[in-house]
């Protein structure tokens, strides 16, 4: 069990580090100086004089190196030209960016699952056709399409609701914070719902055929607990697993919706920061992401067995 | 499940390499896509296209037809025809899909964005199909160490935000169409490896394979002759859905202000240049948005019929 | 028959003076792309309280499908079930499945065939069986627990109080069957169905299983129908046999009268294909000639008529009727019976 939750951890860090110096090449690939781009009027020596000062005339993996230590001690760098330092950007976009997703995630699955729960229950009848040839179309319904549209009639038509939003810490004002982040939750929810539900509901489908189902009707136990008690655990592991890896998607969901609606979150920062060619800053947010992904699916790995005492056992076998 | 490790290069591969334990599970929002698509769909349909099928069809062949002959249909030039006096106009009988913000129609630039925006997203996942497709075949068919290598590389690809990979490249890059085709095949590269791979695994296992090299068939030959068909149907209707994902991503990308450069005319260009006119001119966003759904919806179902024609299985993936 | 006229029916009879079960006429029948599947056409018998029924019949001769159709255990869609189940006096055919769930588990409950599929792999045993009697005794968390040990301890479970938080992919299974008969003589079921509870077992732990059926059965006072394709299981076990064919049962007795008056060609060849002590070692099984019957078309005539080897004309045109019992209680459907102690019968058990 400890070996292959270690080997497991190795791995992710191995993928975290790979990551980050690919990203770390990139930038050393592009066109275009971060010198000439922060004095582009700079004299010859002042340009030479910068490029000493940002280290970028040391070979890579040195200048890799740096960043690595100074950001494993929790100094994330600083932007280019305003000095501004990354972490106190991180510190007010990161907990946005969360929210966000967090929301979302919770909000998908709320409703992906009592609806994947009763189709499978009644698979092949009006309801359920119905369910699904919605979600079918939500399937191609992309999120920044959801966003515009939300924009356009609740945010600009029929001003219901802030568009331009200047999001208030959820702290601060619980309602504020609410009415500014409900247009980007629904956006990035929608699309998720459907990818939950129609995977929860075949995977229901197929446990709702299995013997053991039988037997709990055997025993007299009411169907609306068959399904919940009986029949969505062993089925949600698929869900959970692709729930682990859809932050990946979620993330990039994050930035489009984040853009869209002018959200300050880490989204937002990251375009922002491609933009503007800023490197060190970007380098950072790229690792924080992957981090991110990364641990969420760490999690899921331990969650998994929790829920699958068979993996469990396996695994402690191993 | 684990056999026991016989040395360190073993482990390395193993350790960074673990799709054995979620092998059934969609490791990247394409695949994970394509599961949820097929979701739905009980299991192979009758043969001959159902009627939502031979929509799906239609539709994609006008749209490729208009993409083609673009440059000769009587439509204005959707860069230079700009009319800043008749700026954000809603639809008329003679823009039936109303003007931009530079008063260019935005019908015809419908048109154009399909021409760049089908290219890209095609010649993305058609870079992505033959590259990530030789090495699934390969690492698939040798699988001892070339084959974990290889494995191990395209699930570290496939850990990180795909979008955010996207974003990295063409900022890097530049912001041409062929940077963000570039950048769009990186990220379906290591999709189709992956499929290509696990079918190809199962598949190479099967007698006759090992019947042809019994008789003497060459690797090269037994891959493209014999395993190849077979697993052409999953990388098909991966690759179909693949392409809308290309699209939705192409315009995720201009609509962050990443993506091709405005003077090309691409559908996220399009919607990006009418997100600033939201309450004056809603159309310019709405058009090319269902156009984008519609031929989502298109390339989702036509993958899934593929899928359910061949039977190719979920757990294959 | 809807729920208003089961529930007039259950308030006006049940009754302790009416037998335990009344199957009459008892027809299921599967709808299918290919056809209508006539799994079960037809069948009636009476089960009194505390005695054993055996059916037997090979796979496909809809066993199966007669036990889960008493105990109304089918899909919901695409089956037609009609004709009547009497469990004491009260009519179960057309009652809806909240109604039924009344009588699963409580009244009448099953083992099934395999007990590697038949439990929940993400529950744990102890789990398993408490919620059963949760459901239908009004008892609290811990009495459940308590029964729970004490239905491990009689099934023969060492270790009850460790084995209650087991999962069970952490037993054998012959340890995963005890726990399904615990499961099913949970609340004391007064009829015990089981669905070749054996045949998915190692050799070696079959006769532990059938043991442990017996005893309950007897210790309980429970009727219990025992489905298998063996008629060897059902030897020493059962007060009755009945032999099905083709969704009918073509012969039913008394177990011993069975064994030595049999009188359906079908049984005989049943029971020739049961390897013996006595056979010289490699000795060549013999083996039910033909297919078993297809239940979508099938055969004109005695149904079993393109397999027996005395078939006639007269039976590949008319389908015999089940006799009335005999002084024995001995009913079969057959034009040309086997004759008494005509070919070798004896010799099991």
């Amino acid at each position: 069990m400890l070996r292959t939750f270690t080997l497991k951890f190795l791995r992710l860090v191995l993928v975290v580090l790979v990551v980050t110096f690919i990203t770390f090449g990139l930038t050393k690939l592009q066109p275009g100086d971060p010198v000439s781009k922060i004095i582009p009027f700079g004299t010859a020596q002042q340009k030479a004089a910068l490029t000493q000062d940002l280290g970028l005339n040391e070979p890579v993996y040195q200048q890799y190196g740096k960043w690595l230590g100074n950001f494993l001690q929790g100094d994330f760098g600083k932007y280019y030209d305003s000095k501004q330092s990354v972490n106190t950007v991180i510190k007010t976009s990161l907990p946005v960016s969360l929210e966000l997703m967090l929301y979302a995630q919770f909000f998908a699955l709320l409703i992906a699952i009592p609806l994947g729960v009763t189709t499978a229950y009644r698979a092949g009848s009006k309801y359920d056709r119905g369910a699904n040839a919605t979600m079918f179309a939500l399937l191609a319904l992309p999120n920044f399409v959801v966003a515009l549209l939300l924009a356009i009639y609740v945010g600009a038509k029929w001003q219901l609701l802030p568009t331009q939003s200047n999001v208030i810490p959820f702290p601060l004002n619980p309602l504020d914070n609410w009415t500014y982040m409900l247009m980007p939750v629904v956006a990035l929810t929608l699309g998720q719902i459907a990818v939950y539900m129609r995977l929860l509901r075949s995977d229901m489908i197929a446990t709702l055929q299995e013997d053991f189902i039988t037997t709990a009707k055997a025993k007299g136990i009411p169907t609306r607990r068959i399904l919940w008690r009986h029949a969505l655990r062993p089925s949600s592991l698929t869900l959970l697993t692709v729930a682990g890896l859809n932050v990946g998607a979620l993330i990039g969901g994050a930035i489009v919706v984040e853009n869209v609606f002018g959200v300050p979150g880490l989204g937002k920062r990251i375009t922002e920061a491609i933009l503007a060619k800023q490197y060190p800053a970007l380098q950072s947010y790229v690792a924080i992401i992957a981090i991110l992904y990364v641990t969420v699916n760490f999690a899921i790995d331990i969650l998994y067995s929790v829920l699958d005492p068979r993996i469990r056992n396996a695994r402690s076998v191993a | 499940m684990r056999d026991p490790l016989p040395d360190h290069g073993e482990e390395l591969i193993h350790l960074m390499h673990d799709s054995e334990a979620r092998s059934d599970v969609p490791a990247d929002s394409v695949t994970q896509h394509f599961a949820a698509v097929s979701a739905g769909t009980v299991k192979a349909k009758k043969k001959g296209l159902t009627i939502g099928a031979w929509i799906a069809v239609g539709w994609m062949t006008l749209l490729i037809l208009a993409a083609i002959l673009a440059p000769v249909l009587p439509i204005p030039d959707p860069i230079n025809d700009a009319n800043p006096l008749k700026a954000a106009q809603g639809p008329t009988l003679n823009h039936i899909f109303g003007l931009d913000g530079n008063g260019r129609d935005v019908f015809s630039r419908i048109i154009w964005g399909a021409r760049n925006s089908l290219f890209i997203a095609f010649a993305a996942v058609i870079t992505g199909f033959i590259i990530g497709g030789a090495l699934g075949l390969i690492s698939g068919y040798f699988k001892g160490r070339v084959g974990g290598v290889l494995g191990a590389l395209t699930d570290i690809l496939l850990a990180f935000p795909q979008l955010v990979l996207a974003l990295a490249v063409v900022s890097f890059l530049g912001r041409t169409v062929f940077n963000v085709t570039m950048a769009l095949a990186i990220v379906s590269i290591p999709i189709l490896a992956r499929i290509t791979r696990a079918s190809t695994l199962s598949w190479s296992e099967r007698d006759f394979v090992t019947a042809a090299r019994a008789q003497g068939a060459g690797h090269i030959r037994t891959m493209l002759r014999e395993i190849l068909p077979n697993v052409l149907p999953a990388m098909l209707s991966i690759a179909l859905l693949g392409i809308a994902v290309a699209i939705v991503a192409e315009a995720s990308l201009s609509l962050v202000g990443a993506g091709v450069k405005p003077d090309v005319t691409t559908w996220g260009n399009v919607i990006f240049s009418g997100q600033a006119y939201l309450r004056e001119a809603p159309s310019m966003v709405l058009f090319p948005s269902m156009v984008i759904f519609f031929t989502v919806y298109a390339l989702n179902y036509l993958g899934d019929v593929l899928r359910a024609t061949f039977d190719v299985r979920e757990s294959a993936l | 028959m809807s729920a208003e006229s089961f529930a007039e029916s259950s308030a006006t009879t049940p009754s302790s003076d009416a037998p335990l079960l009344v199957v009459n006429n008892l027809k299921t029948y599967f709808k299918t792309d290919r056809g209508l599947v006539r799994a079960v056409d037809g069948v009636s018998f009476t089960l009194e309280r505390g005695r054993t029924l055996g059916v037997v019949g090979e796979s496909g001769s809809g066993k199966t499908v007669l036990a889960r159709s008493i105990m109304g255990l089918l899909p919901k869609r695409d089956v037609e079930r009609s004709g009547s189940v009497k469990f004491e006096g009260v009519e179960l055919v057309g009652a809806d499945n909240s109604l039924m769930a009344q009588y699963w588990g409580d009244q009448m409950a099953m083992v099934f065939q395999d007990p590697m599929t038949s439990l929940n792999p993400v529950m744990r045993v102890g789990k398993q069986i408490t919620e059963g009697l949760r459901q239908h005794l009004d008892i609290s968390k811990d009495h459940a627990n308590q029964t729970a040990l004490a239905l491990l301890s009689s099934v023969g479970i060492p270790e009850p109080e460790r084995r209650l938080r087991q999962y069970p992919h952490e037993m054998s299974g012959g340890m995963r069957q005890r726990v399904m008969i615990a499961i099913a003589i949970a609340c004391g079921p007064k009829l015990l169905f089981a669905d070749e509870p054996t045949t998915a077992l190692d050799v070696t732990v079959q006769a532990q299983i059938l043991d442990l059926l017996q005893t309950q059965q007897r210790d309980r006072y429970m009727a219990m129908i025992l489905v298998t394709h063996d008629l060897g299981v059902v030897a020493g076990r059962t007060d009755e046999i009945a032999v099905m064919y083709a969704g009918k049962i073509v012969e039913k007795a008394p177990t011993k009268v069975l064994f030595s008056n049999l009188r359906h060609p079908y049984t005989e060849a049943l029971l020739s294909s049961i390897p013996k002590i006595s056979d010289p070692s490699h000795t060549r099984l013999k083996t039910i000639g033909g297919r078993p019957p297809n239940l979508i078309n099938p055969p004109t005539g005695c149904k079993f008529s393109p397999r027996c080897a005395y078939a006639t004309d007269k039976c590949r045109t008319e389908e015999p009727p089940l006799s009335a019992p005999d002084s024995d209680g001995h009913q079969f459907s057959c034009w040309f019976p086997v004759e008494l102690s005509a070919k070798q019968t004896s010799g099991v058990r």
